[in-house]
């Protein structure tokens, strides 16, 4: 059986698969966005909070995601907990640090027009602030979700969802005539993923980076 | 400090003071700056010890809690002899193998791209890095494994391929980063191309090749943990085998030796970005 053959019969379950690879990159990077956000937001003002938050962050990305997901085992057992745990952790940490780093990075005396215009503390936040510090959150997500990609792979180890499961399933045949087509189906259904995302993330960006400070 | 601050002060005026015009004017540095107490120390005490303290607390908690749980006889043929030591030593070695290879390809071929005769490749070497990026790094290696045959080689390959593209990255963008000008003045006081490179470029591009460097080491301890699933050996071997027989015990100590490596090579790393970074390029 050649590899479009093997497409051609197997497009149901590529599908599913393909079908919750999105599903749960997509909604865990929405959570994580929502508390990357929300932690940089609450920290960047403190140096203190924001040098921890960064240091601890970047000490939690050196860790590789198999041994991660081997130490939630034991407390969450196996399947989808262990993988929106995981997916969630891991996306969170580009976010919160680029999310420090560009509010960090507003000019000062911007945030001071902006308070003697009269804005209040929120809307200066929101008005003038997390736009200005947008596209490196922007670019947070988007390392985040080429991140989780290849991160929700592995995690079909641990019985996740998604096209990890074909390429285990390949490595589980060895040998027979299937193995090659399998994962090549999961390794590229998740470039193609990824890709797409990518792409989504660049006119997310064309429609949301505020016209004033567009390249 | 200008020629001028050195001129001895008229006898009348304490030193650091001068006489224009009747008018005394005194040197903004009129305190005599402290010798240079030798090289200021750039490796604190703290990143000396924090991270290697941390690494001991927990390699202790979990020895205690190892010999302290009943093991079935599964989790004892696991455990078995030496093997722990075993893995933990094939997983260094895969790291450290790998990380030489990626060096050896990734920071010649970044300085090529930035050649003159070769830099029209470079944003095709880019594109091609980033899609090489999105491509999951289980799924290059299971088809690696089923082109090369499984084996610790097949594991090495993977990883190499894997991390060359941030250090190559790393190494472009910091040989692009360097100011013109002073490649020009450099070319313009008689350097020749090579000494340009050797004598400028690379000490300018130093730390983010570092930084690169570090990137592919990190990333190296975690893609060796997928060895295992090419036969590859490493730690991932306790971690797989805990998840297939379900004991905890065992997964367990493999996730905690696995973050304990990559703690203290990152750590490591860090050590000697501090260590190699030229200092003039050191912040103040």
């Amino acid at each position: 059986m050649n590899f479009w053959e093997y497409l051609g019969t197997r497009h149901q379950q590529l599908l599913t698969d393909t079908y919750q690879h999105a599903s749960a990159v997509f909604q865990c990077m929405v959570i994580a966005t929502v508390l990357g956000v929300l932690i940089g937001v609450v920290s960047y003002r403190s140096g203190w909070g924001g040098s921890l938050a960064i240091t601890s962050t970047s000490a939690v990305l050196t860790i590789p995601s198999l041994a991660a997901i081997g130490l939630l085992i034991p407390l969450v057992g196996l399947g989808v907990p262990p993988t929106v745990i995981i997916l969630t952790l891991y996306g969170l940490l580009p976010i919160v640090r680029n999310c420090i780093v560009g509010l960090r990075g507003v000019d000062p005396s911007l945030v001071d027009a902006a308070k003697g215009i009269g804005m209040s503390r929120t809307r200066r936040l929101f008005k003038v602030e997390l736009p200005l510090a947008w596209p490196p959150i922007l670019t947070g997500i988007r390392v985040s979700t080429q991140m989780l990609m290849g991160i929700a792979a592995i995690a079909a180890y641990a019985s996740g969802p998604g096209l990890g499961n074909e390429i285990f399933r390949g490595l589980a045949s060895l040998g027979s005539a299937n193995a090659i087509n399998q994962v090549l189906a999961g390794t590229i259904g998740i470039v193609i993923l990824a890709l797409l995302f990518d792409a989504a993330y660049v006119l997310l960006g064309r429609l949301t980076i505020s016209r004033g400070i567009r390249a | 400090m200008t020629p001028s601050h050195q001129a001895p002060p008229k006898g009348e005026r304490p030193p650091g003071e001068h006489d224009v015009g009747g008018h005394a004017f005194r040197d903004e540095e009129a305190e005599p700056s402290p010798p240079p107490s030798g090289p200021k120390r750039r490796i604190t005490w703290k990143k000396l010890v924090l991270v290697p303290a941390v690494c001991a607390v927990v390699l202790v908690a979990t020895y205690l809690w190892i010999t302290n749980v009943d093991l079935d006889s599964v989790a004892q043929n696991s455990l078995a002899g030496d093997t722990v030591q075993l893995r933990w030593w094939q997983h260094v070695r895969l790291t450290a193998i790998s990380t030489f290879w990626v060096l050896i390809i990734a920071i010649p071929l970044g300085i090529a791209l930035t050649r003159r005769g070769l830099k029209k490749a470079a944003p095709g070497v880019t594109a091609l890095a980033n899609i090489g990026q999105a491509t999951p790094a289980i799924g290059l290696l299971a088809l690696l494994v089923i082109w090369l045959g499984i084996g610790p080689s097949t594991a090495i390959i993977g990883m190499v391929i894997y991390a060359v593209l941030p250090v190559l990255s790393n190494t472009v963008a910091g040989l692009n980063s360097i100011e013109p000008t002073l490649v020009e003045a450099s070319r313009g006081i008689g350097m020749s191309a090579m000494g340009t490179l050797t004598k400028v470029e690379l000490p300018l591009a130093v730390p983010l090749i570092l930084a690169g460097v570090r990137t592919a080491l990190v990333l190296n301890v975690g893609t060796a943990t997928l060895a295992t699933f090419g036969g590859g050996g490493g730690l991932g071997d306790l971690i797989t085998s805990g998840i297939q027989t379900q004991r905890m015990p065992v997964l367990v100590l493999g996730s905690v030796l696995t973050v304990v490596l990559a703690l203290l090579v990152d750590w490591l790393a860090s050590l000697a970005e501090l260590w190699l970074t030229p200092r003039g390029l050191e912040e103040a």
